[in-house]
């Protein structure tokens, strides 16, 4: 199988901080990772770098055969159109735009507009008797699915969830979560930021950072192993 | 507990108080600047019209009819009435002496000149006048007044002659007409001749420069007045005396006034008589200078005080229309801003109702707030008024604006009231707003 | 097309904030407007108020005499030659012109100065002159003439009172019209038709003054007076009178400059207003500009949209306020002038794009997001 993601001892120092100390690691596709750790340990920091909305101090980060760390602003806005897809602990959709509306934003920014397809990604996530609504108007869960859709209609090659599930109530955790095994199963690659040992144990591996550095890697079949 | 409450709001985030707080200090810069000289334009503006020369005219009350083109006199000086010089010191005893900018006499006399002693002489108008007099006043000071005050457009080439010596100036365009006199060399003046009465003598003069006045003057010879006493037998005497007034644009009172002069079926009450007496309408100065110089007609020269009088009032209209426009743009930018912070807080107000806070609290802290920064706000924008009041003023009319400490409160309490009906509305809306729906929509 | 449905759905989000904006745009617009109208209309209405001072230009002999029963031959101008060039020079600026012979006749045994002059110009020319009688309103009319209070008091003549008018050896009568309060030395004089005075004195055809009252800026009139002095004839001198034209100009210059200068100031301080409260509207769309970069917006495409929904309230907001201002200006001119400033078409174009620009200019800050990093804006709130 293709590799998506290959890391190669990234750093992120935030002045004096070091949020990642040199990570190493390698995705494949239709892998759902999931990235553990306790608060601080740098997990945000590397989906960020990886979603690019954030530049690495040093190190490789090559998602699709892209080195993320060596773009510049522009080839990063390109790259998060095209390749990535993000889902947010906070949802962050446009609070005055509609939920479909919220969707074509994303096409929008990729290329054009299309509302059927647009409409369609919605279905998917089985919301498209409120495509109209605005967000005030849609549960968190509603809200969050619009995200995923929005993160899926650009085709990415990687979508990242950064605690998709974090301000959700149960119920529609196990909605967005179900969502998630889906897409999973249709062959997409997600990685997954959670503290959740319940959730990350869905993922195919689990990776645990601390201090900025892998701690441990664990997959689902497997017992868990150190580094 | 509330003080520091509002203490603490008030030193935390500073940026966002800042907009405000520039609102505030420039809104209130400019309501200070635009009202100071709002209040003082009037009396600044009266005066630059002093430019357009006097506004009264005094002359004899049992006259003959002056033979006058373009304001020179041509009648004989055995004709008609005079005026006494030694009673224009008391122009500066009346009421309004100090809104007497300056008056000047005139003594017309025809005369014929020469510029060789015994040449043919031509025939040419001596006008008597003063150009820089001192007037001996009752309270043992003196006044300095003549034609510079009292007809500034007259310009000179040369230089004017000194006062009660035997010197002149040429008017332009008799000076034209005898090419052999310059500054610096003399005329030879005498009394024109009258049938019975014999020459006069002839009064060298030494002309020291000429004199272009856009009027008949530019057509005569002007000589200091106690020389054209002496050459018409008049001595310590004049005929006409002009007087350039600050005065206040007249109003129905001053009408009033004016008519009652001579209209016995108009009275004016007592309070009436005061208010009229002691404003410097044109009627009531003119009344006032009737009373101190005997015998005498006192005219307002209508075309000059009338334009000065609709010019006055126009502008004055409009500086008070600018400077409320002024007031609502300042009120505008410090209620706009005001409401733009507040709605910028609306978490804070969500946290500090979910924390249990009355909307009475939450509402005393914020408008707390706003009136303390209104306060300081307005303290800074006043001083930065009147600075730029006293440039504006120095720029138009010479000399700096004063500054009205009167408008200080004035200025404090509008910047205060302002900024609290500013906050006020997005306050109420807060108040009725779920603290969890403004947190939630963040 | 996605575009404009994103600038609308912007617009119509944040209502709470956008209505500040938005008052804060109309009424600095209508600030603006009506004060550039008023101010534009002023100078107009204030070169009107100064012409009661009367003439301001005088075209008079190169030099000249007044003429005296018994003087020497008067310099004086040939009427035809003068008003033939005066006339070619047809300019729209000149309120009103009239020619004036001034003789010394004598009357009941007493010298008075006769102004010869156009008669049914008499009270244009000289809008401070009050009158008890009637007007004479033909220039041809032989019979009557009118008289200064001075005269009227001291001859004892009333309206309908017969003046008869002596000059060497020749006599003419005329009836009394009416007697002039003039406020000034025409009090002092007899005034009759230009042709009756000609012949009376026997200079047919000639004057000796002609007095223009131009209205405008004192610019207009040095320059009209400049070209009227190169159409007349030899021997004949154009002058600006002075004392008017000085003090007026020296008057209107610094009420002009005191205007302009408040004005500026309450410019400044409305655009300020309208800047901030944009400013503040922007700031609040700082998220949204985190989230877009985070799906792939370039930061010129994102400004783009932010620039246009301000830029769309301002133009709105520009429109709606220089109608309301033009209006306001319209009032206030009747209050001041007593006459209506028609309104200048220039004002509307020039407000809008003034809020134009100075909404954009609000929205500009957030430029300054370009460099930085999506995760730094949205982790920031």
């Amino acid at each position: 199988m293709a590799t998506v993601v290959e890391i190669e001892n990234l750093r992120k120092e935030f002045g004096s901080v070091r949020a990642l100390d040199g990570i190493s690691l390698r995705i494949d596709h239709g892998e759902w990772i999931a990235i553990m750790g306790p608060s601080g340990s740098g997990k945000t920091t590397l989906i960020n770098i990886l979603g690019g909305l954030d530049s690495p101090t040093s190190g490789r980060a090559m998602v699709d055969g892209t080195d993320v760390a060596r773009l510049d602003e522009t080839g990063l806005t390109r790259f998060r159109a095209e390749k990535v897809g993000f889902v947010f602990q906070q949802f962050h959709l446009v609070p005055y735009l509609t939920a479909l509306e919220n969707v074509m934003l994303a096409q929008y920014f990729h290329s054009t507009t299309d509302e059927k397809e647009a409409r369609q990604s919605l279905e998917r996530v089985g919301l498209s008797d409120r495509s109209e609504h605005l967000p005030l108007q849609l549960s968190g869960g509603e809200q969050q699915r619009v995200a995923v859709a929005r993160a899926l209609i650009n085709h990415p090659k990687l979508i990242l969830a950064d605690e998709p599930t974090g301000n959700l109530d149960e119920m529609n955790e196990q909605i967005v979560l179900n969502l998630l095994r889906q897409l999973h199963q249709e062959g997409h690659t997600i990685l997954m930021v959670t503290h959740a040992p319940s959730i990350g144990r869905l993922a195919d591996r689990r990776i645990e950072l601390a201090h900025g550095r892998l701690a441990h890697i664990s997959a689902a079949s497997l017992r868990p192993e150190p580094v | 507990m509330f003080a520091r409450l509002v203490k603490e709001s008030f030193v935390r985030n500073p940026r966002r108080k800042l907009l405000t707080a520039a609102a505030l200090v420039v809104g209130m810069a400019v309501t200070t600047a635009t009202l100071t000289i709002a209040l003082e334009v009037g009396d600044r503006l009266a005066r630059e019209f002093r430019s357009l020369g006097a506004n009264l005219l005094v002359t004899p009350e049992s006259d003959t009819l002056p033979v006058e083109i373009g304001g020179v006199d041509y009648r004989p000086v055995d004709e008609g009435a005079y005026l006494k010089e030694a009673d224009l010191g008391k122009l500066k005893t009346i009421f309004w002496r100090h809104n007497i900018f300056g008056f000047t006499p005139f003594l017309d006399v025809p005369a014929s000149a020469s510029d060789q002693q015994d040449k043919s002489p031509v025939p040419v108008t001596l006008v008597g006048t003063w150009y820089e007099h001192n007037v001996p006043v009752a309270d043992g000071t003196t006044f300095e007044t003549g034609v510079r005050v009292t007809h500034p457009w007259w310009k000179i080439e040369g230089r004017w002659f000194a006062d009660g010596t035997d010197e002149c100036v040429l008017g332009a365009a008799f000076a034209g007409r005898m090419p052999g006199i310059r500054p610096g060399r003399m005329i030879y003046v005498r009394e024109q001749g009258v049938e019975g009465k014999t020459a006069a003598m002839v009064t060298p003069l030494m002309v020291t420069g000429i004199v272009s006045t856009d009027d008949a003057e530019d057509e005569a010879i002007l000589a200091p007045l106690s020389v054209a006493q002496r050459i018409s037998g008049h001595v310590g005497e004049f005929r006409q005396l002009f007087v350039s007034a600050l005065t206040k644009p007249a109003d129905a009172l001053a009408e009033r006034g004016e008519r009652a002069q001579y209209d016995k079926n108009i009275q004016l009450t007592p309070t009436e008589y005061d208010r009229w007496f002691c404003s410097p309408y044109i009627s009531s100065i003119s009344y006032q200078i009737k009373t101190v110089l005997p015998s005498t007609d006192v005219h307002a020269i209508r075309r000059v005080a009338e334009t000065e009088g609709r010019v006055l009032d126009r502008v004055g209209t409009l500086l008070w229309i600018v400077t409320l426009a002024a007031l609502v743009a300042a009120a505008l930018a410090v209620a706009a801003t005001s409401a733009t912070t507040v709605l910028e807080r609306q978490e804070e107000i969500g946290v500090m109702k979910a924390l249990g806070a009355s909307n009475a609290l939450v509402n005393g802290v914020f408008l707390a707030e706003q009136v303390l920064l209104a306060i300081i706000g307005g303290v800074i924008g006043f001083i930065a008024g009147t600075a730029l009041a006293r440039i504006l003023g120095t720029s138009v009319f010479g000399s700096p604006a004063s500054p009205r400490l009167i408008l200080l409160p004035i200025v404090l309490a509008l910047a205060a009231i302002v900024a609290i009906a500013g906050s006020l509305l997005p306050l109420r809306r807060a108040a009725h707003f779920e603290p969890a729906l403004i947190l939630r929509g963040g | 097309m996605m575009f404009w449905r994103l600038v609308f759905q912007l617009l119509r989000g944040s209502r709470g904030r956008l209505a500040v904006a938005i008052l804060a745009i109309v009424s600095g617009a209508a600030v603006i407007s009506a004060l550039l109208n008023l101010d534009l209309g002023v100078q107009n209405k204030l070169t009107q108020e100064f012409r009661s001072l009367g003439a301001n230009i005088v075209i008079s002999p190169a030099n000249s005499t007044p003429t005296m029963e018994g003087a020497a031959t008067p310099s004086l101008m040939r009427e035809d030659e003068v008003l033939h060039s005066l006339q070619r020079l047809q300019s729209p600026e000149v309120a009103v012109a009239a020619p004036y012979l001034y003789i010394v006749a004598r009357t009941q045994d007493t010298p008075v100065v006769v102004t010869g002059t156009w008669l049914d110009q008499a009270q244009r020319i000289e809008p401070t002159w009050k009158l008890e009688g009637n007007w004479i309103s033909s220039r041809d009319d032989d019979s009557h003439c009118l008289i200064g209070r001075a005269v009227a008091r001291q001859l004892h003549l009333a309206p309908d009172g017969q003046l008869e008018l002596g000059y060497v050896n020749r006599r003419k009568q005329c009836t009394v019209a009416g007697v002039v309060d003039a406020g000034g030395a025409e009090d002092n004089q007899v005034f009759a038709n230009l042709h009756a005075v000609q012949s009376l004195a026997n200079l047919p055809g000639q004057i000796g003054l002609v007095q223009i009252s131009v209205s405008g800026a004192p610019d207009n009139v040095a320059d009209y007076a400049a070209r009227l002095a190169v159409a007349l004839p030899s021997g004949v001198q154009v002058r600006p009178i002075r004392q008017v034209t000085e003090a007026e100009g020296s008057l209107l210059g610094r009420i002009q400059f005191l205007i302009v200068s408040m004005v500026v100031l309450i410019l400044i301080l409305t655009a300020l207003c309208v800047l901030g409260t944009m400013a503040a509207l922007a700031m609040e769309r700082r998220k949204d500009v985190g989230l877009m970069k985070s799906l792939g917006g370039s930061i010129s495409r994102i400004m783009g949209l932010f620039l246009a929904e301000v830029g769309v309230l301002g133009a709105v907001g520009g429109l709606i306020g220089a109608i309301l201002g033009v209006t306001l200006s319209y009032w206030m001119g009747l209050r001041v002038f007593g006459a209506a400033i028609s309104p200048r078409w220039e004002i509307f174009p020039v407000t809008v794009l003034l809020m134009i620009v100075v909404a954009m200019a609000g929205a500009l800050p957030l430029r300054a997001l370009g460099d930085v990093k999506p995760a730094v804006i949205l982790r920031g709130e």
